[in-house]
């Protein structure tokens, strides 16, 4: 078990992926991201030297759309699912900047 | 002795580009709709969307890359960068960090002549070299609205997706004098591309201001911070002034400057730390598995090439070897694209450029600045402006009148010809209605025919006046002179 | 019963005696339903049945059958659309919570393709929460079981899918394999299911787990309502940057017998440590068949199989991460009650919209990419991808079709999966490389284990190679006839 998750990085990870963890949770998520860590550190195994990271399988490239609007008033289908909404306007909590 | 303290800023400059839809989805990218009115699926965020690139986007890119020197970077990729908050509706911003479309460019900037042992070049000034460290392309955010009533934010995704480059600058910049003229150079170059407007008021051109300072002579930068939330040039010249201040005092008291984000609030003048520990400033970057790669090749980088406008420089030379114009109206003229547009097609429309430029140079820019506008907002056509110089050329009107229907051809773009028939403003050629009112105003003004008479000359002014206002304008005020002398 | 003998025909054999007149579209939509009242309760395939749309939609379809303007071969056939699949006006929930309340405002355009071909949408079925699972049993709205043995589960997460066409609940079904979603449940439950090339089937309207994996697929009764349903759905949608443009995409053409000389590899290592005996018997007697009938079988070593798992967690888990994000609580979904801070908010939501699997894909996807860490395990992820795509690469230069296994395993009981995470992850050992590399794969009964649990082939293609799949697929489903 060479990973361990402590506190201060699990915590961490609830900021950037913005979860809440209650405190037997949190004991589980710390096992099963070493675990799951422990089990990726496999691939340390293999010399990957000089290979390109693989981000899509195939080469394909330079996928456009012409600068032409398509798309017009949806407003009313935007805002259908909003949990509130004000104004044509989506609602949200105080932001703390403009 | 108190140390003296050079300040070291970088630029991060978003620029909106002039397309006429999103950069992901084919939504309109106009101003002014009610909010959410240019939105769809793929720009708020929905499940299941997924974002096609706009190609206008990269050539406007790739011809700002251009214009300023860069390499371009044939095959680019985009990022997602991860963070959350509500004008962010993915909580990514699709961006570039690995592979930016440009890098490692530069801008000459025009300084006023100082004293500070820079190499002088030219009749204007110093110039110096302003490097750019990337170019990148990313999607712009929805805008905020503040509602004090519900105590809540509401979210308007109009401006979300709206393209964007980021031009990032190397920290070569030692002043605000040199951060505006850097500002403006961009500026110029992209409106000559035609790539945006660059109006920082609205915001389809916002400064980000890194700023470090050291004492002179020192090798190492000191620690730098972020200040966003810059609107104008007055208030880039502000914030800097404070920044540099506020770090110097903390530098002297020894204490820190703490590597920031700081907010720059316009009314206050001052700056305070956008601070969260909710926002750990860890953005978890990684390219875009929704999109595909670009691979700029040298038949389409060539292509961009050849569709790159004239420039301001070549511009100048080419107007002081054909036009017969001041070197300062030169100067004026090509400062705006949209000016120097004007001023070339009335040209072609066969004004004379002597006229076109004196034209622009007085009446046109007094109302500008009147009005507070910018040359980009002059809207009359070059047809309308070379009517009415032809009607004045031509002495139908006189050169009163012709101010006057300028005022009114810049506000509302009126063929000249046709107002000046509709509104009587012909100048009176007519020799017997002219000596007819001549008469009259002689008899009506015994007094100043007398003063002519005792050889008070400026008398004839007076009457001059009083008969040119008893034609309502429409005389021709050198044959009014002449007819008054005759008859007196 | 006449309705017995409706639900006993195959997809395509539905519409053939609909155009035909010999049944009303009405008619198999109401079969389709009788056989969920009798059989859902216990199952529960489904997470959301629209039986008057279905209707209302079958009425339209039999007008324009009658009219001759629909003539294709899936007209009037009751589908079942997995629940990850956006549908305009129908409830769409990826199983989740935090999208209890979630109406799409577009149909995704495979959807799209299949109600052009005058389909008739049923319902939604029941899935792992955002696909994340191999069991359907992190589904938000309670598990679904498997239909041959409803103590076991159908295997996920299209098991909702899966389960919906082998109770006869459907037709056929689209599903969605990330990393074997489409093939292990059609394994578990005995049915076909078909994973195309990557870029064959637009994305658009799939609620993305793992972009660069995700493909959407058929679940069906036999080869040749799979090769019709994926002829159907595969376009070349500009919407979807990274949707191929192909013009071999008449996959019912090669509904052919024919595996003369068709060479076929079976990887050692599909068959080594893990695997059940009476798995690896049935696969080997499949390879059997397909040698009878005249193909070259030979095993091999396809490399780094082991490798494969952690490669496929590290960028799943990277991708979901990043979009799962836009489930935050303020434009659609679940928003959790009463909370005035906007970073609160986003907790709240998202730690009571999510369920446990999600949220431990979501947190090791976000560790991954994080600062100081995203070399060492993205990037070289990334890597690894690239060798399992040039090992598989080498594979295909020797031989036209690998042959292997669906899952280690039949189908576990209810309940064995979830405790041990990592273990579960194994199970996924044969499918998941498929999706590393964008290949195309099938899966096809090829018998059943003691307890009568089906056991499902794997065939692997080639990039782009489906119609040789199909081809060997379909030959073998012949076997016995």
């Amino acid at each position: 078990m060479a990973n361990v998750i402590d506190d201060a990085t699990i915590d961490y990870v609830g900021i950037l992926a913005k979860l809440e963890l209650t405190g037997e949770e949190r004991e589980q998520a710390k096992k099963d991201m070493a675990d799951m860590l422990d089990y990726i550190d496999k691939l340390g195994e293999l010399d990957t030297t000089g290979v390109e990271p693989m981000s899509h399988v195939f080469p394909v490239q330079n996928v456009f759309r012409e600068d032409v609007v398509t798309n017009g008033d949806a407003r009313e289908e935007m805002l259908a699912n909003a949990p509130e909404e004000k104004d044509g306007m989506f609602m949200a909590p105080q932001t703390f900047e403009g | 002795m108190a140390k003296q303290y050079e300040t070291v800023i970088g630029l991060e400059v978003h620029v909106e580009l002039a397309t006429k839809t999103k950069i992901f989805c084919g939504c309109s990218t106009a101003f002014g709709g009610a909010p959410n009115t240019h939105t769809c699926p793929v720009c708020t965020g929905m499940p299941g969307s997924l974002p096609v690139l706009n190609k206008q986007v990269v050539e406007y890119a790739v011809g700002v890359g251009l214009a300023t020197n860069c390499t371009i970077t044939r095959y680019c990729k985009f990022d997602r960068k991860n963070y959350f908050y509500p004008d962010n509706p993915q909580n990514y911003q699709i961006s570039q960090l690995y592979l930016p479309i440009c890098r490692d460019g530069y801008v000459e900037i025009e300084l006023p002549e100082s004293g500070d042992g820079e190499s002088a070049t030219g009749a204007t000034g110093r110039t110096k070299k302003i490097g750019i460290h990337e170019i990148h392309m990313e999607e712009d955010a929805g805008k905020l609205i503040h509602d004090d009533w519900e105590g809540c934010s509401l979210v308007d995704y109009n401006r979300s997706g709206v393209p964007l480059i980021e031009i990032v600058s190397e920290p070569d910049m030692r002043s605000a004098e040199e951060v505006i003229a850097y500002l403006e150079k961009l500026r110029m170059l992209i409106q000559y591309l035609g790539a945006s407007d660059c109006k920082l008021q609205e915001g389809s051109m916002r400064a980000d201001v890194n700023l470090s300072v050291r004492e002179v002579g020192a090798k190492e930068f000191g620690t730098r911070t972020e200040m966003k939330n810059l609107n104008s040039f007055r208030a880039i010249a502000h914030a800097i002034e404070g920044e540099r201040a506020r770090q110097i005092d903390l530098i002297e008291s020894g204490e820190a400057v703490i590597q920031e984000t700081r907010r720059w609030d316009d009314t206050k003048e001052t700056s305070y730390a956008m601070r969260s520990k909710e926002d750990a400033q860890d953005y978890r970057y990684f390219p875009d598995p929704d999109l595909t790669p670009l691979c700029i090749d040298d038949a389409w980088l060539e292509s961009i090439r050849a569709k790159q406008p004239e420039f301001r420089e070549e511009k100048r030379i080419r107007y002081r070897e054909t036009f017969d114009i001041p070197d300062y109206d030169i100067e004026i003229i090509t400062d705006s694209k949209h000016m120097a547009d004007i001023f070339e097609a009335t040209v072609a429309l066969g004004a004379q450029p002597k006229k076109v430029s004196n034209w622009l140079m007085v009446e046109t820019l007094r109302i500008l600045k009147e009005r507070g506008l910018d040359p980009e907002d002059i809207a009359f056509s070059p047809e309308h402006f070379a009517a009415l110089i032809d009607l004045t050329e031509q002495k139908v009107i006189n050169s009163t009148v012709a101010k006057e229907v300028f005022e009114v051809l810049f506000d509302e773009d009126i063929d000249p010809v046709a107002y000046v028939e509709e509104k009587g403003l012909r100048t009176v050629n007519d020799e017997g209605a002219l000596r007819k009112t001549v008469e009259q105003v002689l008899a009506e003004n015994p007094q100043s025919v007398e003063d002519y008479h005792n050889g008070k000359e400026k008398a004839i002014g007076f009457l001059v006046g009083q008969t040119m206002k008893a034609m309502r304008g429409k005389a021709d005020p050198a044959a009014v002179n002449k007819l008054l002398k005759e008859l007196l | 019963m006449v309705s017995m003998d409706i639900l006993d025909y195959t997809a395509v054999e539905l519409s053939e005696k609909i155009k035909r007149g010999e049944i009303k579209v009405a008619e198999a939509v109401e079969a389709v339903f009788g056989q969920i009242s009798d059989t859902e309760e216990d199952l529960h395939c489904y997470v959301t049945l629209e039986k008057d749309k279905a209707l209302a939609r079958a009425a339209q379809v039999q007008e324009k059958i009658d009219a001759g303007t629909l003539t294709g071969p899936l007209a009037g056939v009751p589908f079942a659309i997995k629940d990850n699949l956006c549908t305009k006006g129908t409830l769409t929930t990826c199983s989740s919570k935090i999208l209890e309340n979630f109406v799409p405002t577009f149909s995704a355009e495979a959807v799209l393709r299949l109600e052009e071909a005058g389909a008739v949408v049923i319902g939604k079925t029941n899935m792992d929460e955002f696909a994340m699972g191999s069991t359907t049993e992190t589904s938000y709205f309670g598990v679904t079981k498997n239909p041959r043995n409803t103590a076991h589960v159908p295997g996920g997460s299209s098991g909702g899918s899966a389960a919906a066409v082998a109770a006869r609940e459907c037709f056929a079904a689209l599903g969605s394999d990330t990393g074997g979603s489409i093939r292990q449940p059609a394994s578990y439950c005995g049915v076909v299911g078909m994973k195309p090339t990557y870029g064959t089937v637009s994305r658009y309207g799939l609620i993305a787990y793992g972009s660069s994996l995700d493909q959407i697929g058929p679940l069906a009764k036999d080869v040749r309502d799979c090769a019709v349903i994926l002829e159907t759905i595969a376009s070349h949608d500009i919407k979807d940057s990274t949707s191929m443009n192909r013009t071999d995409t008449d996959f019912s053409s090669a509904l052919t017998e024919d595996v003369k000389g068709l060479r076929i590899g079976i990887p050692r290592d599909y068959l080594g440590q893990g695997l059940d005996p009476e798995v690896r018997d049935a696969v080997l007697a499949a390879a059997e068949v397909f040698r009878k009938k005249g193909a070259i079988v030979e095993e091999f070593d396809l490399s780094l199989v082991e490798y494969a798992i952690p490669t496929y967690y590290t960028i799943a888990a990277a991708e979901a991460s990043s979009n799962l994000e836009r489930f935050d609580g303020i434009k659609y979904g679940y928003r959790a009650p009463e909370v005035d801070d906007l970073h609160l908010l986003y907790k709240r939501t998202r730690s009571q919209g999510f369920g446990p699997e999600v949220k431990r894909r979501i947190m090791l996807g976000s560790f991954v990419l994080s600062s100081g860490y995203y070399d060492a395990y993205y990037l070289k992820a990334l890597r690894v991808k690239a060798l399992i795509k040039k090992a598989f690469d080498e594979a295909f230069a020797k031989y036209d079709v690998i042959l292997g296994p669906v899952a280690p395993t039949t189908a576990p009981k209810l309940g064995e999966s979830l405790s041990d995470p990592l273990k579960m992850y194994l199970g996924d050992i044969y499918t998941i490389s498929v999706n590393l590399a964008g290949l195309p794969g099938i899966s096809i009964p090829c018998g059943e284990d003691a307890d009568g649990l089906p056991i499902g082939l794997q065939l692997i293609g080639d990039c782009f190679q489906e119609k040789t799949l199909i081809r060997a697929a379909y030959t073998y489903e012949q076997r016995g006839k």
